[in-house]
């Protein structure tokens, strides 16, 4: 899917870059469900600035795999072609410790101004429409270093006021609750979508617009989003994808799962 | 060297699984479900008292939902990925006639290892109780004091299931198995269960295990019975063996987004059929269903 058509990327390769300069050299990344994006994210940064970046895929935790090729499932047996693999259950004791692992990707069918997550019910949880899949590891979110966010879906159902369930704690109800709870974690750091990445005001703790995507304008952002998002203007673009990434991204992807 | 474990599913189905008891499923997402079992367990219409997934169910706890089989679910996860929700799942959670306890993944990991530990509950890391999964599920989450530091910490209640449900790659007749792939909890779920039922790609011999013994992942002695299932994921993946059926799966989806769909789809499958009849009538598709490079294609 192209956002435009003198664009010959997609919104995937584009988020793909986006989050993947989110990654530092010797950070440690972990991440669940549906993960393509985010694993070429990690893929992409250890070729390119971050030669020294791990990442545990899904599931499967397999530590660095090489992504020959990249797959849809977090726990499918290809992700084994890597540097090594781990058991899942260290991973999880490890996510409790707290001090491991740096960067946590994470996602939602609400997330709200403060970056809280629920992938568990829209309305309530006894009578919930949709029910979602559920939460998995994401109450780690409140310990695991920062948290970045994607989703392929900015619109007012998704991007919320204050979520429904919160199955995956961000800035929790803003400044006051944040601070009195004093989490291991250091919360949200930035949201990526198809139009947009969105950062977090250090005062307000709410959700701002940081870049728009190239072809995005200001207003579809506003209109997509179910609260009140803070602007500073004037908004940079998001830089495109350079040739040499998306020559990265593409050798990775024979399947095209982010095209 | 103890006596063979091996016997037909039916039996192995029969004379293990209660009527209401609980029961853990093993596998993770769209990968080592072990179907056959599941699909024998709806035959026989045995009603499962409380249903445990691994942090994700997929297709195993599906099917059982569907089939009207589940009275509690234990779970953090039930959905297809990237193919879309569980359309029973869904469907019983939003009419509320089905009961969750609803999970995070490392209270299932570690109440799995109180279980299999004897503990009488385990303490969970700090900042869990900022989600609010353990506000909706009392039964299994509750707060205690540390007595160390004096804080309010969170606990959880041990998972001891009556009977694991597992898939593994290869086993001997006594059912020292080996996964080839990933392990997900299912060794959790061994350890911490009373009965494991193990079905099996293929059945090897005891000194293969013997040469590698440290890459046993669930001795013979929590094994109880052992079921030849080649090709018993299916629709999901064997890793090491084959991948999921996306095509099968989308059918599946796409029959179960209503209760005479899912009819439909059990009817086809599992009671107009024998695990034999499917394992031949899908051998076709699972061949075509192995990778380049597959560990049982380069030959073990």
């Amino acid at each position: 899917m192209s956002l435009d058509q003198t664009t010959d990327w997609s919104s995937s390769e584009l988020m793909a870059t986006v989050l993947a300069g989110e990654l530092h050299d010797g950070e440690v990344a972990i991440m669940g469900t549906g993960s393509a994006i985010p694993q070429a994210s990690c893929r992409l940064a250890q070729l390119t600035h971050a030669p020294n970046f791990s990442y545990i895929a899904g599931g499967t935790c397999s530590v660095n795999p090489y992504q020959q090729p990249l797959v849809a499932s977090a726990c499918d047996y290809r992700l084994l072609r890597a540097e090594t693999a781990v058991p899942l259950t260290d991973v999880v004791l490890m996510e409790g410790r707290g001090d491991v692992f740096d960067i946590f990707f994470a996602g939602g069918i609400q997330i709200d101004v403060y970056g809280n997550c629920n992938l568990v019910a829209v309305g309530s949880w006894n009578h919930p429409h949709p029910r979602g899949p559920g939460s998995v590891g994401l109450p780690f979110l409140s310990r695991v270093g920062r948290t970045l966010i994607y989703t392929m879906s900015h619109n007012r159902r998704t991007f919320v006021e204050k979520v429904d369930f919160r199955s995956g704690p961000g800035f929790l109800e803003g400044p006051v609750s944040w601070r009195e709870a004093g989490l291991m974690g250091g919360g949200p750091a930035m949201v990526v979508t198809p139009l947009c990445a969105m950062t977090f005001n250090p005062e307000t703790l709410r959700m701002r617009i940081a870049s728009l995507h190239p072809g995005v304008e200001l207003q579809q952002v506003v209109d997509a989003t179910g609260f009140e998002i803070e602007i500073e203007e004037p908004v940079p673009n998001t830089a495109p994808p350079s040739p040499e990434q998306l020559d990265i991204l593409r050798a990775m992807d024979p399947d095209g799962l982010l095209r | 060297m103890g006596a063979s474990k091996i016997v037909p599913i039916s039996d192995a189905i029969s004379s293990i699984v209660e009527d209401g008891s609980f029961v853990a499923v093993g596998g993770m997402h769209l990968h080592n479900n072990p179907m056959a079992l599941v699909r024998e367990i709806i035959r026989q219409g045995r009603r499962i008292g409380k249903l445990l997934t691994s942090p994700c169910g997929a297709m195993n706890a599906d099917l059982l939902l569907g089939a009207g089989l589940v009275d509690e679910l234990v779970t953090s996860y039930v959905g297809f990925e990237h193919l879309g929700l569980a359309p029973n799942f869904r469907r019983l959670a939003e009419q509320g006639s089905i009961r969750i306890l609803e999970c995070d993944e490392p209270y299932i990991t570690h109440g799995l290892y109180a279980g299999a530990g004897g503990l009488p509950f385990i303490p969970l890391p700090r900042g869990l109780e900022y989600s609010d999964i353990p506000k909706v599920n009392p039964e299994s989450y509750a707060y205690a004091e540390d007595p160390f530091s004096g804080e309010r910490v969170l606990v959880g209640a041990p998972l001891s299931p009556e009977v694991a449900l597992l898939h593994a790659q290869l086993s001997d007749a006594q059912g020292n198995a080996v996964l080839l792939g990933a392990h997900f909890l299912d060794r959790s779920m061994a350890l911490a269960s009373k009965h494991v039922i193990l079905q099996v790609e293929r059945i090897v011999s005891t000194e293969e295990i013997s040469s590698h013994p440290m890459g046993t992942t669930i001795p013979a002695f929590l094994v109880d019975a052992v079921v030849l299932a080649a090709g018993g994921c299916h629709p999901t993946s064997s890793h090491a063996f084959y991948t999921y059926d996306e095509e099968h799966l989308r059918q599946y989806l796409a029959m179960a987004r209503d209760e005479r769909g899912t009819d439909e789809y059990l009817t086809r499958y599992v009671h107009q059929t024998t695990e034999a009849l499917y394992s031949q009538s899908t051998t076709d598709r699972i061949s075509g269903l192995r990778y380049e490079g597959s560990l049982e294609e380069r030959g073990r």
